[in-house]
């Protein structure tokens, strides 16, 4: 039981040591800027989760945000209001993830493989379209989404929080969330059941793609542009979040509740390092180390159930 | 004297695979190993090879004892194995797969490719076998990939070859070929040890015959000193272990009717009728088609051929979805595997085929399921702590109800057990046929396949026989053992075919 709870624990202990290591750490300012700064792997990572879940990875998370991002704030450029702008990011979020979904699903490629291929692809489209030059002329009103305000809250806090609400409501309680667990712990015999696989497959590549649009509008409208060259490497980090919040690659195993705890370990980290002053170098070797701890510390509480 | 193994035991935890294990090879001998399903055959065999470990009993390999802790120790003896499946690198030639791990070597190290091909071309010429070296295995048939085997074998110096039923995925034109090999090894002063559920090869083939029965050798002598039918009363007649009786209703609408199903080479033209209320055998060996056949009604595999009706209804069914709508259950052989989601809860599965009964509008009612959890937990007499034990830490007996809760709580209607009592104790056994005893009083049809005859004669209404993807004879109540190993094993042909037919039973043409 302890060691199911240690991502938890971590994070409270991180909360505590650097609350007494930093004068700085627990202000507004700096609390408000972490959870700004983890909100978009936050937000990917829950769509991550459910993938993870059903047996699946996807790699083209960061290309699929800076694809989303631009074509959100090209459309602002272009004068669409800003509602409809970020609806454009989200559909190009969730053409992506269909994409993904019925490539693993109708050719039967491994999903590592099929995400690889729509990272290049992805990425490769975003530059082309933007011919590598960030969109600027974006209006002011949309730096509201990463920037603003919601009752003293960060409102990407709330975003979060719905999202995240969202994710675990379909996980839990819906057929979607139990075919995904059916899914990734014995694909095999949920074929056997009946269970239609490849729709449901799809369903949730669609709506990781779908969470990956919006995390492209948020970032667009923390750096006020639309960057060609966002989110490399994101990817990483969101399945290291999904990770350490105890997913397993085996599949079949995760939670809502663990992710968010395992990006805001993530984000603690590497606030910390900033605030403590440690080299930026040290940090991502440090959370690769945790990384590899925290999956380290998971597989021995398995193995002792047997 | 070659090799003989005395009085060996082999336990898997609580199943013991062989209690007096008893086999003499000698030189330039075909010795032809028999016996049915589980008789504890390829146990033997496999700790000859060094693949498995014996847990008592002696084996003296050229007159002294030896102990293999390995398929290497074995093989370093010159005690080879030509497996039913092949063990190839299939993307490697038939010269580098002959030469897997021994390749002769350039200096530093380096292969030489063409003294490889070489060796290769002159074994092959050597034994005129239909091979060239430089085929990749990936292409052969396999009766190709067997001939790779054997080839590898000789080349290691191999002086005892087992061959672990090898003929059974051939054609009759491939075995032909294979006996044709096997006799010339013998000839060469090699010892063979041959496992076959064709009785019919027996004499082509064979100078001595072992036949096991539940897991002891209960026959070891001449082949040509038993008739066909004395062998069949040596190899059945095993221990009863769950006695079961079962009082059979009249049965009732017609549930399932398959016509003309053909699946080259595994299926042809299988055609019969399953009742509501009826248990329906299935008997016949490993690889008759079995298991062939519930996988094709399940739309697990494509088939050519064949119609298919379901109360009366024709359908159509080409995956696990349609069948499941149309009424079917499968209950595989390997629950862990196909039947179950071992990690996930007991109750997530029980609800896994039938959550549209459980959830509206794609929303799970928590309160319904759980109920339906309880109520089915109660009535399979499911032994659980909770809904939310993981499935695989059930007892197997425990699983097998799982998967039949499963399968009920989607209301299905006609279901196909292969193996229904597969790794599964005493205790269970009983109570899984008490379970399908009550499905079919409440109006289901059982197909159940099964490898265990005295469960097929004491629980089946009507039993199938299948030979080599084809049926070949319905049974009624009465059959003997006897009855059913004699369809199973023998080909309608020549003077081993006896004929008789109890009265009452039908032969399919």
């Amino acid at each position: 039981m302890i060691q199911r709870l240690l991502p938890f624990l971590t994070l409270i202990v991180l909360f505590v040591g650097l609350s007494l290591a930093s004068p700085y750490f627990l202000t507004y300012t700096n609390l408000s800027s972490v959870v700004r700064q983890t909100a978009v792997i936050n937000t990917m990572a829950l769509g991550m989760t459910m993938i993870i879940i059903a047996g699946g990875i996807d790699l083209s998370v960061g290309a699929v945000l800076a694809f989303s991002g631009l074509l959100g704030t090209m459309a602002m450029e272009a004068g669409l209001p800003i509602p409809y702008a970020i609806a454009v990011g989200l559909l190009c979020g969730l053409f992506w993830g269909l994409a993904n979904g019925l490539l693993i699903t109708r050719l039967k490629i491994n999903p590592f493989i099929v995400t690889l291929g729509t990272l290049g692809i992805a990425r490769g489209v975003t530059l082309i379209i933007s011919n590598g030059l960030p969109v600027h002329r974006i209006p002011r009103e949309f730096s509201f989404l990463g920037e603003g305000n919601l009752l003293g809250v960060p409102f990407v806090l709330w975003l979060l929080a719905f999202c995240a609400g969202l994710t675990h409501l379909l996980l839990e309680h819906t057929r979607l969330g139990r075919y995904a667990f059916a899914i990734g712990s014995n694909p095999e015999a949920a074929y056997y059941t009946g269970i239609p696989v490849a729709f449901h497959t799809t369903a949730v590549y669609a709506y990781s793609g779908l969470l990956c649009g919006l995390a492209g509008m948020i970032e667009a409208s923390r750096l006020m542009t639309g960057q060609p060259t966002a989110g490399q490497g994101y990817e990483l980090q969101v399945i290291a979040a999904v990770v350490i919040g105890g997913g397993s690659l085996r599949g079949g195993e995760g939670s809502v509740l663990g992710t968010l705890i395992g990006a805001f370990i993530m984000g603690l980290l590497s606030n910390g390092s900033d605030l403590l002053g440690i080299s930026p170098y040290l940090q991502q070797a440090i959370i690769g180390a945790v990384i590899i701890l925290a999956v380290a510390v998971d597989e021995l509480r398995k193995r002792k159930l047997g | 004297m070659l090799l003989e193994l005395r009085g060996i035991r082999k336990r898997f935890g609580g199943v013991v695979a062989l209690q007096q294990g008893h086999l003499a090879v000698e030189a330039g001998q075909v010795h032809l190993l028999v016996g049915e399903n589980g008789a504890g055959k390829s146990t033997l065999v496999k700790i000859a090879a060094g693949m498995l470990a014996a847990d008592s009993g002696e084996m003296i390999w050229r007159g002294r004892r030896v102990r293999f802790q390995r398929p290497a120790d074995a093989a370093a003896e010159g005690i080879a194995m030509v497996h039913q499946e092949s063990l190839l690198a299939p993307h490697l030639s038939v010269a580098e797969n002959i030469f897997l791990g021994r390749e002769p070597r350039l200096p530093l190290g380096l292969v030489s490719r063409r003294r490889m091909q070489e060796a290769a071309a002159r074994l092959i010429e050597e034994h005129r076998f239909p091979l060239r070296p430089e085929w990749c295995v990936e292409r052969l048939n396999p009766a190709g990939k067997q001939l790779v085997e054997i080839c590898r074998a000789i080349q290691h110096g191999s002086s005892l070859l087992i061959f672990d039923e090898p003929t059974s995925a051939l054609s009759e034109a491939e075995s032909a070929e294979v006996f044709r090999i096997v006799r010339r090894l013998r000839e060469r002063g090699m010892g063979v040890i041959y496992i076959t559920h064709r009785l019919e090869e027996l004499h082509a083939l064979g100078d001595r015959l072992t036949i096991l029965r539940d897991g002891a050798t209960v026959y070891s002598g001449p082949v040509g000193e038993l008739t066909i039918e004395q062998i069949i009363r040596h190899m059945v007649g095993r221990e009863v272990t769950a006695i079961y009786q079962r009082t059979p209703r009249p049965p009732g609408e017609e549930l399932l009717r398959v016509e003309g199903l053909t699946r080259k080479p595994v299926l042809h033209s299988i055609s019969f009728v399953l009742h509501a209320g009826e248990i329906l055998g299935l008997a016949g060996l490993v690889g008759a088609g079995r298991t062939e056949l519930c996988r094709a009604l399940f739309g697990l595999d494509p088939v050519e051929e064949g119609r298919v009706w379901v109360e009366g209804r024709p359908v159509r069914i080409r995956s696990p979805r349609q069948a499941v709508q149309a009424g079917l259950a499968l209950i595989p052989e390997d629950r862990q595997r196909n039947g179950l989601a071992p990690r996930l809860p007991l109750g997530w599965n029980l609800t896994s085929a039938a959550l549209e009964l459980v959830s509206r509008f794609g929303f799970l009612r928590a309160a319904e399921e759980r109920r339906q959890w309880d109520d089915y937990i109660r009535r399979l007499r499911i032994r659980a702590e909770s809904p939310r034990q993981l499935a695989g830490r059930l007892s197997g007996g425990n699983q097998q109800k799982a998967v039949m809760a499963k399968w009920l709580l989607r209301r299905a209607r006609v279901f196909l057990f292969d193996e229904p009592t597969r790794g599964i104790d005493v205790g269970a056994k009983a109570e899984v046929f008490q379970l399908m005893d009550e499905l079919a009083g409440a109006g289901a049809g059982i197909l159940m396949v099964s490898s265990e005859l005295p469960e097929l004669v004491q629980v089946a209404d009507r039993i199938l026989v299948m030979r080599q993807g084809r049926l070949t004879a319905e049974l009624g109540r009465g059959a003997t053992q006897e009855e059913i190993m004699r369809y199973a094993t023998l080909q309608k042909q020549g003077a081993l075919w006896t004929g008789r037919d109890v009265a009452g039973h039908q032969e399919i043409p």
